[in-house]
């Protein structure tokens, strides 16, 4: 088989004579045209057999290959790509008077960056100073008087912005993830009565959508006092999610029961083979889950814009970053900076636990 | 047979026993209770223990999803406005007081002055009828809730779109090539990366000197909601003006929703490609040798081998997808901000519930944001039974 690839393109110069005079010294094989014999050399070049050349297949596989990676390089880069670009942009100077336009027109890095900006005072992490200090800031002029609607709590800032979400994700996460593994437990090892009504009546909550319920959602954290402090972004999430429950459910119906009835025999509770057994046994599930539903507390965006004013000290973090937006009329790098602050630590926790969050997902993909 | 029966009558002869003469057959008893009672005990413990473990799963849904959905359900007929200072919980037990109503003015034939009568019209579905007839203003006559809709439409575009492409990459990742798992890494990361964020490097790179149009060497207006789909727009020869009246609707902000399409298509990858990854580690490996040894090509194998082994995956995802599409609110809003040609239908939820843009009471109001959002549910319920009715159809 290799020598037959590497005899053809040696035998094209000698068949094309042939091909142009009728040539009856080779009967049996069937006359191709010189284009068509370099057509196919082409091909074999590529691995893809063709009539007249036989390609390995080695080299088909080989240049399916570089094919796959090109391709996958490309997605690889296009995903990749903006976040770079926000990094860059954080690092833009879009102080003084050309304002934007080192931001506009960025590519690869800002033509104007806080490195080579040679103002005084600038240096480079002077973007995300500004973030921290003075981006959430009410404008007043030289007087004092408030430029605009005052629009935030004067005691706010990006710091306090950041230790909010802290709170609002890591407290409802904590919690919602060990109740919801508890209910998880009692519906996956625990046969009780009215196990699986229960379980449809709650799965069926995931059929109301969230929209169509927001609004009497509204009216009623209104009268129960919830609205624009942090017990909205809180109290909600310490019951635990079904959707939550439901894949760590799963995971418990991979488990044995036979450590269940050991630890049961050896005369522990419930309560203690949930607290010794079930939370170290699935604390992968347990794991995983509470990082993708701290990921969605970090972002979530809503919660706060529609629960939190704008005057209130409780705003979380991506809301404070929208509030920044509105507050600068054109020099925008800051607002770069303060969307990098938002995005960074998830893109951290996620480096450092993608595998476990992946098989979560791949796990949730081959189960449905 | 027979052997099983002589068994039960000697067991019910031992009870019998039991229950009568306790006296003689005391020994026997005691030892026959404490074998029933570790039994009923346990069963009390899983009953007490099962429903504690679930209890406070139980209480937040009923409290923050059945409570409100049953409250959407009765401020959808109601007219509740929170300018007006009435509490909730009046206007729940008294419905029948609160529903949505209008007094009658008569109008005197001399004066031409309107005077109250003291009688009112009771409209219980008032939000529902509003919705469905309302005409959006300054546009001409066009039907909002329409408007709304298509955009909706519009950015489900980007589902088929998204399908394929991931579908594509989770075929190139599945192959037997190394490095595949940290291409899954790499193109998860959109997924977990904040919208907000994302919108705003977006809306930057989007602009008519940013990146995009740099690379692509167009001048499109993709950040002008307004801008419509003449070929002199697209070749940037002239601006588009943005008045209703030289535009037609359907091509007006076009542009502009492809973003909005391309954004939710790059941030939603990641996901999907997971999924059909997983789906297709667990396809048969051995009908594909077969089919291979039977000389199929490798077309053939993924049409006629593979897709059938992925149809669950591909389903649930198409369900999934359209689901989240019927609900796509914040990236349209963050990109160009509230208006009839580019955000989806849940903007109208949040305009009338709680912006207070509803002409009759200008406060927040629950109740039609109630409404929209009842009939959103009804949408999204509809659609997904089509979608499993379809499903069932295909298997028969």
């Amino acid at each position: 088989m290799e020598n037959n690839e590497n005899l053809t393109p040696e035998q094209e110069p000698i068949e094309v004579p042939a091909a142009e005079t009728p040539a009856p010294e080779v009967p049996e094989e069937k006359q191709y045209s010189s284009l068509r014999y370099a057509w196919g050399a082409f091909l074999a070049f590529f691995g893809i057999s063709s009539k007249t050349h036989h390609a390995s297949k080695k080299r088909g596989k080989l240049v399916l290959d570089i094919a796959t990676y090109i391709v996958l390089l490309f997605g690889a880069f296009i995903m990749v790509y903006p976040f770079w670009w926000m990094i860059a942009g954080s690092f833009a100077y879009t102080g003084g008077t050309v304002q934007g336009d080192a931001l506009t027109s960025l590519v690869w890095w800002p033509s104007l960056s806080t490195v080579n900006a040679n103002v005084p005072g600038v240096n480079l992490f002077s973007n995300y100073i500004e973030v921290f200090t003075k981006g959430l800031q009410n404008q007043y002029d030289q007087n004092g008087n408030s430029i605009g609607s005052a629009l935030f709590h004067p005691d706010f800032n990006y710091g306090i912005a950041v230790l909010n979400n802290l709170f609002y994700s890591l407290v409802p996460v904590i919690v919602g993830v060990i109740t919801s593994a508890s209910a998880a437990f009692a519906f996956a090892k625990i046969e009780w009565i009215g196990r699986n009504k229960v379980f449809f009546f709650l799965l069926a909550a995931i059929m109301v959508p969230g929209p169509s319920i927001m609004t009497a959602q509204y009216a009623m954290y209104t009268e129960i006092g919830f609205i624009d402090n942090w017990t909205v972004m809180v109290i909600p999430g310490l019951f635990g999610s079904i959707m939550t429950a439901f894949f760590i459910r799963q995971f418990l119906f991979g488990m044995p029961t036979s450590i269940i009835e050991a630890a049961k025999i050896d005369g522990a509770g419930y309560f203690r083979i949930f607290v010794q057994f079930i939370l170290p046994l699935a604390m992968p599930a347990i794991m995983a889950q509470g990082l993708l539903s701290f990921m969605g507390c970090w972002n979530n965006y809503v919660g706060s814009y529609i629960f939190i004013r704008t005057d209130s000290i409780w705003i979380n973090l991506p809301h404070a970053m929208y509030l920044m937006d509105q507050n600068y009329d054109t020099s925008k790098a800051p607002v770069i900076a303060a969307s990098v602050v938002c995005v960074l630590p998830v893109l951290i926790l996620f480096g450092c636990f993608q595998k476990l969050i992946i098989g979560s997902l791949m796990l949730t993909g081959s189960k449905e | 047979m027979e052997e099983i029966l002589t068994t039960v009558t000697a067991d019910e002869a031992v009870a019998d026993t039991v229950v009568d003469d306790s006296d003689a057959s005391a020994a026997e008893a005691v030892p026959k209770k404490k074998k029933r009672k570790p039994i009923n005990q346990q069963k009390l413990q899983d009953n007490l223990w099962g429903w504690i473990f679930c209890l406070p799963l139980i209480i937040g849904t009923v409290w923050f999803v059945y409570s409100a959905f049953v409250m959407a359900v009765m401020l959808s007929f109601s007219n509740y406005d929170m300018s007006q200072g009435k509490m909730l919980g009046d206007v729940l037990t008294h419905l029948a007081d609160n529903v949505y109503s209008e007094e009658i003015f008569i109008t005197d034939p001399i004066t031409g002055r309107q005077s109250p009568t003291g009688n009112f019209t009771y409209e219980p579905f008032h939000w529902y009828v509003k919705a469905f007839t309302w005409v959006a203003p300054n546009t001409e006559g066009l039907h909002e809730m329409g408007c709304y809709l298509f955009n909706t439409v519009f950015y489900m575009i980007g589902i088929p779109i998204g399908m394929i492409l991931s579908m594509f990459f989770a075929v190139c990742m599945s192959r037997d090539i190394k490095g595949g798992n940290v291409f899954r890494v790499l193109y998860y990361i959109p997924c977990v990366a904040s919208t907000i964020s994302v919108v705003y490097t977006f809306k930057i790179m989007f602009d008519n000197a940013g990146v995009i149009n740099q690379l692509l060497g167009s001048d499109l207006q993709w950040m002008n909601a307004k801008s419509g789909l003449r070929w002199q727009d697209v070749f940037g020869m002239e601006t588009a003006s943005g008045a209703f009246l030289t535009n037609p609707y359907w091509c007006q902000g076009i542009i502009s929703k492809l973003v909005v399409v391309i954004m939710s298509v790059w941030k939603g990858l990641g996901g999907t490609i997971i999924l059909y990854v997983a789906g297709l580690s667990g396809v048969n490996a051995a009908t594909k040798e077969a089919a291979e040894i039977d000389g199929a090509n490798g077309w053939q194998i993924f049409w006629k081998v593979t897709m059938p082994d992925l149809y669950p995956t591909i389903f649930y995802n198409i369900v999934t997808s359209v689901i989240g599409g019927m609900q796509i609110y914040m990236e349209p809003v963050l990109l160009f901000g509230e208006g009839i040609n580019t955000s989806g239908y849940v903007s109208l939820v949040y305009e009338y519930g709680l912006h207070g843009q509803a002409v009759e009471s200008p406060g927040k109001n629950p109740s039609a944001g109630a409404a929209y959002g009842m009939i959103l549910a009804v949408m999204i319920f509809v659609l997904t039974l089509f979608q499993f009715w379809l499903d069932s159809r295909k298997k028969d």
